[in-house]
């Protein structure tokens, strides 16, 4: 093997897809680059098994990393992104992110499993976009959840959670 | 070379049909987060996305869920996390037990106790014997100052059940006794913060409890707190070792013996404020410097006891690098050889504030000087020994003052203010009654920005140097009592300086005109009959319109590119402007980008604008 690092891998999704990227396009997950630093190049010289994630939604979560390849890294600090409760998202964002739900939500598990975290977080804005104003029964509806209170408990919990209600 | 397997946990089953529905049956990490006590054996047809074609294939009943119940915990926290409105959240609590679980906590970190219907809805919550959910450990801040006013020992007992709180604010809370407080305090291990500041009726009972069960604490303010004891913060100062922030303000009765505790107790201490505590002497201010190791802001006005014994007994060859605020408003007693040893010991001082240290003279402005670049903010208010010759070389060593006040230092000329406009982060300027400078101050003000933006390589040539469109930096800008100042000099620097919020020129004849009346703000309502003629502070909106209104008016020697008249020539414009400060300009352009440490936008107690700066000086 040259000193070089490898400049291209191939990830093969759960189905048997194989798709090669850059480099620095997979290191956008940092299950990924970890593994790279973890188990060196030569290792990784052939393919990198992604189990837990299908050839469509691995392809989608690649098209975000090929356009997010430039971005500095993200803040090591995970206190003060969590704290930041904005849900701006950017307008290339917005636009990657009009899919269907089933698709934003295997989105949102890839980029849990493959941790990256600024799409993830897209992911949670988005999501928390579609709960915003919505009644109970709304966000209900809107992504097919069973209730499971009896309507005593959910009275309960609306009472005691009263001073939350705006007013 | 075999493929290696990231996963073990990896499922053989292919998917026939690559489709992203049957994907689901290979969702990441489900297993590992899913909470099984909820989910177990719901494989009802109501939740399922149900194509028939999927329960044939004999796919595992997870794959039945609507896609939301795949979301990990952990992930619909963070989706929860992004909602700020209490509403929101209260809602996906009333979605699902699962909803439920995971938004209860993000719901009550931080009830809004904003009203009294809110707090009244909170304390009968928490006061229930049966809630569906354990509440009030949830409970980690808690902030009564939107209801200060009201609040008394009645309105903290439900209060008292939270023992998780990790915040506590009860700012200006003056009803409040020890009866309340210190059932808050008991029991309760884990706060870090308290601030009781303006609670007047609170006692050395409340800091004897706190010393006794909040060996956590960070962070505490007492301000104005005056019946607190002496010895109780020294049992506070004895057994909450892990104080880094301290405000003390206006506590008049402590004394030296309370905050040499602290120096000696708690060793981590990064802030402390003891405004106005008068009784303090030398010792403490010693002891805190000496024994701190972190010690980053120091703030000391009006304690005016303090001498120059207090820093020249420090020992010569230790420095304290973490200083970087230290303020003396006030210490009238200070003199030269003081300032040279605090900036001997603290090289990083970043902040300085010697307002009123009426017997510093140029000397110390030279000492001031050995701080270069660290300077950002410099208070020398009052300081009416001090001449051109020390603001000039004050100009040439600390290029990155962000603001500089120099009020009543009656000495000062125009030769002060054309360098000080050619700091190239200037944002604010305080001359209020610097009697002597002109409008040709002013246009040094309103056209530095043209000679900040060189291009190094055209250094050379004194002709070839070329202006950017980058503008003005300016903010504030505190003219008032500068008496000789005209109108055509304001509106060059009104159209030159477009980032100018706030601008005073109180008692400056030109200005006390009926028709720019419309843009100044109200005078405040303490002032008297005479104060409130002259008074003429511009800020925000008012700004704006006295731009708009001035360019309006017919003056002949006014000329709207902002080369005005004492500016109409480059070469005559440099009035010095020698090569070395070009020099020095240039270097402080290129070094922008290292300009690491960050946090510039401090405090400068201005917010008021320019009530502050011209109270009391008509």
């Amino acid at each position: 093997m040259s000193e070089t690092k490898i400049q291209k891998l191939t990830l093969v999704a759960n189905d048997g897809n194989k798709i090669e990227v850059d480099r620095q396009v997979a290191e956008k997950s940092v299950l990924i680059k970890n593994m790279l630093d973890d188990l060196g190049d030569e290792q990784m010289s052939t393919e990198v098994p992604i189990p837990n994630v299908n050839d469509t939604v691995l392809k989608k979560v690649i098209e975000w990393c090929e356009h997010h390849k430039n971005d500095p890294a993200a803040p090591q600090d995970d206190d003060s992104d969590s704290r930041k409760k904005t849900t701006d998202i950017d307008e290339w964002d917005q636009k990657f992110m009009q899919v269907d739900q089933e698709m934003l939500f295997e989105i949102i598990l890839a980029s849990n499993y493959l941790d990256i975290k600024p799409l993830l977080d897209v992911g949670c804005k988005t999501v928390a976009n579609m709960i915003k104003g919505k009644s109970p029964e709304e966000i209900r509806k809107t992504f097919n959840i069973t209730n499971d209170f009896t309507p005593e408990e959910e009275e309960q919990i609306r009472r005691e959670n009263e001073w939350a209600e705006d007013r | 070379m075999a493929p290696i397997n990231i996963d073990a946990s990896y499922r053989a089953t292919p998917d026939p049909e690559g489709d992203s529905q049957s994907s689901s049956s290979n969702s990441p990490a489900r297993a590992d987060y899913e909470e099984s006590d909820f989910y177990a054996g719901n494989n009802d047809s109501q939740s399922s996305i149900g194509v028939p074609t999927f329960q044939d294939m004999a796919v595992s009943e997870e794959s039945c869920e609507p896609p939301a119940n795949r979301l990990p915990a952990e992930v619909l926290i963070g989706i929860f996390s992004k909602l700020s409105s209490p509403v929101d959240l209260l809602n996906c609590m009333r979605v699902s037990k699962r909803w439920a679980r995971n938004s209860v906590d993000l719901l009550w970190h931080r009830p809004a106790c904003t009203t009294w219907v809110k707090h009244g809805f909170i304390c009968r919550t928490l006061s229930l014997p049966d809630p569906y959910f354990a509440y009030r450990d949830f409970i980690k801040r808690l902030n009564l100052a939107a209801l200060s006013d009201g609040v008394n020992d009645g309105s903290v007992t439900a209060l008292q059940f939270c023992k998780r709180v990790e915040r506590l604010t009860l700012t200006g809370c003056d009803g409040l006794s020890d009866g309340g407080l210190v059932g808050l305090l008991e029991g309760n291990h884990h706060l870090l913060a308290l601030d009781i500041s303006g609670d007047t009726q609170i006692t050395e009972a409340s800091m004897y409890a706190l010393a006794e069960n909040c060996k956590r604490l960070q962070g505490l303010n007492i301000s104005l707190c005056t019946k607190i004891s002496n010895q109780s913060m020294i049992a506070v100062a004895e057994n909450c070792k892990y104080i880094k922030r301290l405000k003390l303000n206006d506590c008049e009765q402590l004394e030296d013996a309370a905050i040499m505790a602290f120096a000696q107790n708690c060793p981590n201490i990064l802030e402390i404020d003891l405004h106005q505590c008068r009784s303090i002497g030398n010792g403490p201010v010693h002891a805190l410097l000496s024994n701190g190791q972190t010690l980053r802001e120091l703030r000391l006005a009006n304690c005016e006891l303090i001498s120059d014994e207090a820093f020249l007994t420090l020992p010569p060859v230790r420095t304290y690098e973490h200083l970087r605020i230290l303020d003396l408003t006030s210490c009238a007693r200070l003199t030269d050889s003081a300032v040279e040893k605090i900036i001997d010991v603290a090289p990083r001082l970043r902040n300085v504030v010697f307002a009123k240290c009426r017997n510093l003279t140029d000397v110390a402005v030279h000492a001031i000087s050995k701080l270069g670049k660290n300077l950002h903010y410099l208070h020398l208010g009052h300081c009416g020994h001090i001449t051109d010759q020390a603001v000039i070389k004050l100009v040439q060593t600390c290029n990155r003052i962000r603001y500089i006040d120099l009020g009543c230092c009656i000495h000062l000329t125009d030769e002060s203010v054309t360098k000080l406009a050619q700091l190239p982060k200037l944002r604010r300027i305080g001359l209020v009654k610097c009697s002597a400078i002109t409008d040709k101050s002013v246009y040094a003000l309103a056209n530095a920005t043209r000679r900040r933006h060189i291009h190094p390589e055209l250094l050379g040539d004194h002709h070839s140097y070329i202006s950017t469109s980058g503008g003005s930096s300016l903010e504030r800008v505190h003219l008032s009592y500068c008496t000789n100042l005209t109108l055509t000099s304001i509106i060059c620097l009104l159209n030159n300086c477009q980032k100018l919020t706030h601008l005073s020129l109180t008692g400056v004849q030109a200005f006390l005109r009926t028709d720019l009346e419309q843009f100044c703000r109200d005078a405040p309502p303490e002032f008297t009959e005479h104060q409130r003629n002259v008074f003429c502070v511009f800020s925000g909106q008012g700004v704006m319109g006295l731009r708009t209104h001035l360019n309006k008016l017919p003056l002949t020697h006014f000329d709207p590119t902002g080369t005005g008249p004492v500016d109409d020539d480059e070469d005559h414009t440099m009035t010095g402007t020698d090569h070395a400060t070009l020099m020095m300009s240039a270097a402080a352009l290129n070094a922008d980008e290292d300009d690491a440490d960050g946090d510039e936008e401090l405090d400068d107690g201005d917010d008021n604008g320019g009530v502050s700066f011209n109270h009391g000086q008509t």
